[in-house]
């Protein structure tokens, strides 16, 4: 065996360690409490699945440009977690050569980070114990933070005494992460290999049962996280101290997103149904479990993944750069505002007066006024996009960058309208059935949680709407005028009405979010809709992976989720975001989950066509020719 | 016999650059006609005239009997023309199936309400629209290829993928624009093969502009050549073969006079 993977895994656990030393620097495990050691050891594992992934990335189908005969027809977003068929693929991969070696580096490179973490605790504990004074150096190198991280009490510290199975045990930990974290790439990874080489059984390691566990283990992660994040949600459960609401949240955001590994997990067919339909019903119970401030962030977040999925048609659909998108959330959010605040602009109350209705009471209710705010937003989204047909990439994205700072600019000036910079208060809350947040029988949902299940209910139904949009004529025109503009009007594609539906659908989706958002803060501000907002909605959408509602949704938790969790972390939350968002676009430049298509083109060109198609067909040959199962793995390394 | 497509002085100016300077052409139903012409000669220019890319200054130009001057490109595609380009332009990143779905969008009717309702008829349509590519594809050569992501393609199949989305939008006329350049002469024959067929099987009318004269002599009922923008000759292969004026544009004015000297002196 090549010693070239070995030394790759340990590097990836150094830099894991690096991040994680940093994390501990800045005071992160004490900000967390007890589980401190868990949620370190989940993002290091995290971090190895990103990078485990990427280096067994290069036999991916599309390094080859084919998709799988079964994926054929389908549009990119179906692609990916509907694509990979279960059981016989992870059982193939695992029972591979290749299979093992990713085990075994993730494994190493775990055990590296763990290795070095409960060096550097156990130096510093003794140090400390012994009375060395290392805070004028490392200032948030103190007893409460180190005994976080180790799992101790600090006064354990302090005395040294410090039993050394809590080192041992955070090696585990670590180590642990690294070996789930392999196996998790084991299986997603897995179809791709066995498209491009037949597995080489040793079933003297691994069998159908061990890879069950796996499957299953994945598949229940999500449930197990609800589960946790229900119990810790009882009255007199407490075992975090005083930042349980931010652990909370966090795990509340990896059980959102493990959701969609489980179903990359399952089998497609009955299992993946009725595992659809039970993270369904686990999500939507999630409002109900999650406390005032939890519910307030995920339903912020799912605001977002709307948000995400409008600008999604005009920017990974159709491929119009929309830089001032914030414009129709704020249209949205004003409509809704004017319709059910009591406070009215002079002009409006006249006019409600004359009509003989008190100006008061609110016009409109929730559901009346969403069609109003849907289009509203939808004329919006018309009115900037007729000026702006003509225009291409960055003159478009200049424009509509202008257009949402007039929107905004508008908001402010336009006092008699909009109130100006005192914002429109007391906006009424959505009510259903008569049951509201301000209606005491309501009962088990508090009033955040309301929101948060309306956004996540609305972001479903958006998500339908886009997905089901893009794979018909209609997003197929939409992907053509994206790759080439004339070709696709001189192809019969009527560039005017397709442009302005992508803009019109977008700003729709915008609105909704709008509205939700308006009903949400219960009070509005010009300053609410900052070109920050585009920003933020096209950064999820990158970050996530364009063209993919998947992604959205983890892009989502990932950049207005996180930053709340972050929080503890005080003064340091900014940067840490920062160098999260600069890691994930190296590690990954595609998004999380991109789309099949994005994939081809983040790619580099010289990767793909006849060169690749080399490495396989060499690889192929070899695995042939060869019977000694090593050979094979060493044709396969220096093929990578 | 009436003209499918009748250019009647058509004129096409860039800035000073006369690119087509008043050409008249007319082209028979089910005819394979073919444009030659020196590079910058207009020819692709002519082409994109025809196809709504440019609006040419003055002329007209007939398409079964009506105008196509101002309309816009898909209109065009609409009344049944349809073409091909010079330097391959496919939908790179979609799969050969999906660029001639595309290639269908004109004829495909159902609502983009019916689209996220799934309806039985929508469904229907998108199935007869994949069977429907998946039969042009079969029949310019590329069957069983229709997961291929298109820039992925040999370069012979991408210029057939071409042509294969143009018959998407079932057209009357198609306009090849050099449908040989860049190919082995085995690809080659395979491209005239297609041509041919075109016309045999499906009725279609064929305008091809080509550089290659073993194609241009073999499969053209009758050739037009530009030369600075103005047509300088029409007829059957072997008339413009022997036309002094195309030897002219072609090899040089001296060519030509030595030419004339040496059938003078014989």
């Amino acid at each position: 065996m090549p010693l070239e993977p070995a030394t790759r895994a340990v590097r990836t656990g150094l830099v894991a360690f690096a991040f994680l030393a940093y994390l501990i620097l800045i005071g992160v495990p004490g900000k967390i409490g007890s589980s401190a050691l868990p949620v370190l050891a989940l993002i290091s594992a995290l971090f190895f699945w990103l990078t485990l992934r990427r280096e067994s990335a290069v036999l991916s189908t599309t390094a080859t440009g084919e998709l799988p005969a079964a994926l054929q027809n389908k549009p990119g977003w179906e692609i990916g977690p509907k694509g990979a068929s279960g059981l016989s693929r992870v059982q193939g991969f695992l029972t591979s050569i290749t299979g093992i070696t990713v085990v075994l580096k993730g494994l190493l490179a775990g055990c590296t980070t763990g290795l070095l973490i409960a060096v550097l605790s156990g130096a510093s504990a003794t140090a400390i114990g012994n009375g060395v004074s290392i805070q004028p150096v490392f200032d948030k190198i103190v007893p409460v933070n180190l005994a976080a991280l180790i799992g101790v009490s600090p006064g354990q510290i302090a005395q040294a005494e410090v039993p050394f199975a809590r080192f041992v045990l955070q090696f585990l930990f670590f180590g642990g992460a690294g070996l789930l974290a392999a196996l998790v790439v084991a299986g997603a990874k897995s179809s791709q290999l066995q498209a491009a080489q037949p597995a080489r059984p040793i079933a003297r390691f691994t069998g159908p049962t061990t890879v069950n566990v796996v499957r299953y283990t994945g598949i229940a992660l999500p449930f197990l996280l609800l589960a946790y994040i229900a119990w810790l949600g009882l009255p007199g459960v407490s075992v975090f101290g005083s930042n349980e609401g931010t652990v909370r949240l966090f795990i509340t955001l990896i059980a959102t997103g493990s959701g969609q590994f489980a179903l990359r997990l399952s089998k497609p067919g009955r299992e993946r149904t009725a595992v659809s339909v039970l993270l369904g019903l686990g999500v939507l119970a999630m409002p109900f479990i999650l406390d005032q401030f939890q519910n307030s962030v995920m339903g912020l977040v799912f605001i977002f993944v709307m948000m995400g999925l409008g600008l999604n048609i005009v920017v990974g659909y159709a491929g119009l750069l929309d830089l001032g998108y914030v414009a129709f959330f704020a249209i949205g959010a004003y409509t809704y505002a004017f319709l059910s605040a009591p406070f009215s602009s002079p002009y409006i109350s006249s006019l409600l007066i004359h009509l003989g209705v008190s100006p008061e009471s609110p016009l409109l209710g929730y559901w009346m006024a969403l069609p109003v705010a849907m289009l509203t937003a939808a004329i919006g989204g018309i009115l900037l996009g007729i000026p702006v047909l003509r225009m291409r990439g960055d003159y478009l994205a200049i424009v509509t960058l202008g257009f949402g700072e007039i929107i905004r600019l508008f908001m402010l000036n336009l006092g008699e309208l909009t109130n100006g910079p005192r914002g429109i208060l007391e906006i009424s809350q959505p009510a259903l059935f008569g049951l509201s947040p301000s209606n005491v029988t309501f009962g088990m949902l508090s009033s955040q949680g309301w929101i948060f299940l309306l956004a996540l209910t609305s972001s479903a139904l958006v998500a339908f709407v886009a997905i089901r949009l893009n794979d018909s004529r209609l997003g197929r025109a939409w992907f053509a005028m994206q790759e080439d503009e004339d070709v696709a009007e001189a192809t019969g594609v009527h560039l005017v009405r397709t442009k302005l539906l992508a803009f019109a659908i977008g700003a729709t989706f915008a609105g909704m979010a709008g509205q939700l958002y308006a009903a949400r803060q219960i009070n509005i501000f010009p300053e609410n809709f900052s070109l920050f907002v585009s920003i933020d909605a096209l950064a999820l959408i990158i970050v996530g992976g364009i063209g993919s509602p998947a992604g959205i949704v983890l892009g989502a938790l990932a950049l207005k989720g996180l930053p709340e969790v972050l929080r503890g972390v005080d003064e340091y939350r900014i940067v840490t975001f920062a160098a999260l968002l600069v890691i994930m676009m190296i590690v990954r430049p595609a998004g999380i989950l991109p789309s099949a298509r994005r994939r081809i083109q983040v790619s580099d060109p010289n990767e793909l066509g006849p060169d690749s198609d080399g490495v396989l067909d060499e690889e192929a040959a070899q695995l042939q020719a060869a019977g000694v199962a090593e050979s094979a793995a060493n044709g396969q390394e220096e093929a990578v | 016999m009436t003209a499918l497509l009748s250019v009647q002085q058509v004129t096409k100016v860039f800035g000073g650059l006369t690119a087509v300077d008043s050409v008249d052409l007319d082209i028979a139903e089910r005819s394979i006609t073919s444009l030659i012409g020196p590079n910058g000669a207009g020819k692709t220019t002519l082409f994109n005239c025809l196809t709504g890319l440019h609006r040419p200054e003055s002329g007209e130009i007939l398409f079964g009997g009506s105008s196509l001057v101002g309309l816009r490109p898909d209109e065009i595609t609409d009344r049944g023309v349809a073409r091909t380009y010079q330097n391959i332009r496919l939908f790179g990143r979609m799969t050969a199936l999906e660029n001639v779905l595309v290639g269908q969008h004109l004829r495909l009717q159902a609502s983009h309400w019916s689209a996220v309702l799934r309806t039985a008829r929508q469904q229907a349509e998108e199935r007869a629209a994949r069977e429907i590519a998946s039969e042009l594809l079969e029949f310019v050569g590329l069957g069983g290829r229709e997961g291929i992501v298109s820039t992925n393609l040999p370069y012979g199949d991408q210029r057939l993928l071409e042509v294969a989305r143009a018959l998407g939008s079932r057209p009357r006329l198609l306009l090849l624009d050099e449908p040989a350049a860049g190919m082995n002469p085995s690809e080659t024959d395979r491209m005239m093969e297609l041509v041919h067929r075109l016309r045999d099987e499906k009725g279609i009318t064929v305008f091809l502009i080509e550089h290659d004269m073993k194609v241009v002599m073999s499969i053209s009922e009758s050739v037009a050549v530009l030369d600075y923008g103005e047509k300088i000759a029409e007829g059957t292969p072997e008339e413009v073969r022997a036309n002094a004026r195309v030897v002219e544009a072609y090899l040089g004015p001296e060519v030509a006079v030595q030419d004339a000297i040496g059938a003078a002196s014989h």
